[in-house]
């Protein structure tokens, strides 16, 4: 049996062989590549396209972010998944979420903008941010026109890290207005890989986040889980 | 027989008064969810739509009311729009304190703009049909008819379709049927702007089975104009929030709802109770907004899965 996250960007399998959790990550359109020899009623399916992929039983991303954090935080009363194309902050005590899927500018696709502009690769963003001695403030709360402001700030003279780490910060503080109070916050998603962002809602929030090593794979884990 | 007079209005106004008057009531919200229009220049579209649906004419009415005092802000400014194109318009205020003096008199200046009282018997059928209004509703409750069928029903009560020999038709043909009343869902604010919700929620395992703005239509009614302003000055939607508030709390315990679902319409000032009815009713809930009208979004469709499963997991 595995666990199948077929998401708006990536696709991530993940199985459970002698206890220890084997996972495979490709483009959501090399999502098939990932299920070959695969019954479909070995598979429980996840994310946005949950059920356009073969799969014996599905579960929305909400549930199975749900489980998977489980695995590695029981306590976690707060979970942020920053999706590629949106993102979800699910309150687990009080049973609640809510998905943010009509504004870029808190998800995934932001930071690719930023990255793209750049001419860099999204992994990248959080070495920059690590070089940055000033942070410029970027007030836009809308994607495409902190794009322009973040030209304006390069033009005033902020080197590119530091603009970069200005774009994480107007990230994070979108982000932060959809956070609940919370004990234990856990942030997972392909996003969580860059440490500047995470450093910037560290500073935001005020607060210690948990990240899973590998926060991918979360979903796709808690897939699996919520089934077997 | 003269040619009835067809009114629009934008929101409830007492159809008992505009039958009365010998008029045909038009509920201009109900052409909206199946409309593929646009429209330009606009913050809700509900309001947009049918101001411009009115004003191009491409509805035939002879003249509009406008709910503006006790709905909703956009309709004040949109009615207008439409009356500067020609259309005689009347404006109705509900009192927000609820005073029944307010709203007789209130009821007395419609009755002026629609011709005066020619049918004092139609309120008392309107008062017949609302109790089969109320049956339905309570069938839905019990799952013995489907929801999209209650709310089709329900909705209708604004106007009872311009014909109550039709609605009373169309209430005898509602088929009965054996409905899954797990994950027993309300769905208050606004109705959804997406014509097939119903149907969506009940494929995806929620059964809605309480509407709130369908549930006032068959709520209130009365016999002559004094009557009218005692029963629909406690319109929920008229009244401050706390009274709406616990009005809810008594119609979802009655119910024994297990969530509910509140529907918000993009730049509509309803979106900003949402956090104190969230701190009010003791209910997972789940807030969904819509913008233009059409099928339920694959957005929206994720909302109420994960519901669902929400439901299940408490």
């Amino acid at each position: 049996m595995i666990g199948l996250d077929v998401g708006s960007t990536t696709a991530k399998k993940v199985s459970i062989e002698d206890g220890e959790i084997k996972y495979q990550i490709t483009g959501t359109h090399n999502w098939k590549d990932l299920v070959t020899g695969i019954d479909g009623n070995d598979i429980i399916s996840t994310g946005y396209f949950r059920n356009l992929v073969p799969h014996r039983a599905s579960v929305t991303e909400i549930t199975a972010a749900i489980y998977g954090v489980r695995h590695y935080f029981p306590d976690a009363d707060v979970i942020v998944d920053i999706g590629g194309q949106d993102t979800k902050v699910i309150d687990v005590k009080k049973n609640n979420f809510i998905i943010n899927d009509k504004c870029s500018a808190g998800t995934g696709a932001f930071l690719e903008f930023v990255a793209n502009y750049f001419k860099i690769e999204l992994k990248e963003l959080g070495s920059f941010h690590s070089r940055a001695k000033r942070i410029p403030a970027i007030n836009n709360t809308c994607g495409v026109f902190a794009l322009s402001e973040m030209i304006s700030q390069l033009v005033a003279g902020y080197a590119q890290e530091e603009v970069i780490a200005g774009m994480h910060y107007a990230f994070a503080r979108r982000i932060s207005f959809m956070i609940p109070e919370a004990q234990n916050l856990v942030l997972i998603g392909g996003t969580v890989k860059n440490k500047g962002m995470l450093s910037a809602l560290k500073d935001i929030l005020q607060k210690e986040i948990l990240a899973p090593d590998e926060p991918q794979i979360v979903n796709a884990l808690g897939a699996l889980k919520y089934y077997c | 027989m003269p040619v009835q007079k067809k009114i629009a209005i934008t929101a409830l106004v007492p159809p008992e008064l505009i039958f009365a008057c010998s008029c045909e009531p038009f509920d201009v919200n109900n052409v909206i969810p199946g409309s593929k229009k646009y429209p330009r220049n606009k913050l809700c579209a509900w309001t947009a739509i049918w101001q411009e649906m009115l004003s191009k004419r491409e509805i035939n009415i002879d003249s509009l009311i406008v709910v503006a005092g006790g709905d909703c802000h956009n309709a004040l400014v949109d009615g207008q729009k439409v009356s500067m194109s020609g259309i005689p318009t009347h404006f109705f205020f509900y009192p927000f304190d609820g005073d029944p003096d307010y709203l007789e008199s209130q009821l007395y200046k419609l009755s002026d703009f629609l011709g005066n009282i020619v049918s004092p018997e139609k309120p008392g059928q309107i008062r017949e049909l609302k109790k089969l209004g109320r049956k339905i509703d309570k069938e839905r409750a019990d799952g013995k008819i489907s929801s999209s069928d209650a709310f089709r029903i329900m909705i209708s009560f604004s106007d009872l379709m311009g014909d109550l020999d039709k609605c009373r038709e169309a209430i005898s043909s509602v088929k009965k049927q054996k409905i899954d009343l797990h994950n027993r869902v309300a769905l208050i604010g606004v109705p959804p702007i997406f014509h097939d919700f119903h149907d969506v929620a009940q494929s995806l395992g929620l059964a809605v089975i309480f509407d709130e703005l369908p549930f006032e239509f068959i709520s209130h009614s009365g016999t002559d104009i004094h009557e009218i302003a005692c029963d629909y000055c406690d319109y929920t939607f008229a009244r401050p929030l706390d009274f709406r508030i616990k009005f809810l709390q008594e119609e979802l315990e009655k119910r024994k709802v297990e969530g509910v679902i509140h529907y918000t319409q993009f730049a509509c000032h309803h979106m900003l109770e949402d956090d104190i009815l969230r701190s009010k009713l003791d209910y997972p809930m789940l807030t969904i907004q819509g913008d233009l009208p059409g099928n339920t979004p694959e957005q929206i469709k994720l909302r109420l899965e994960a519901f669902r499963e929400a439901l299940e997991r408490s």
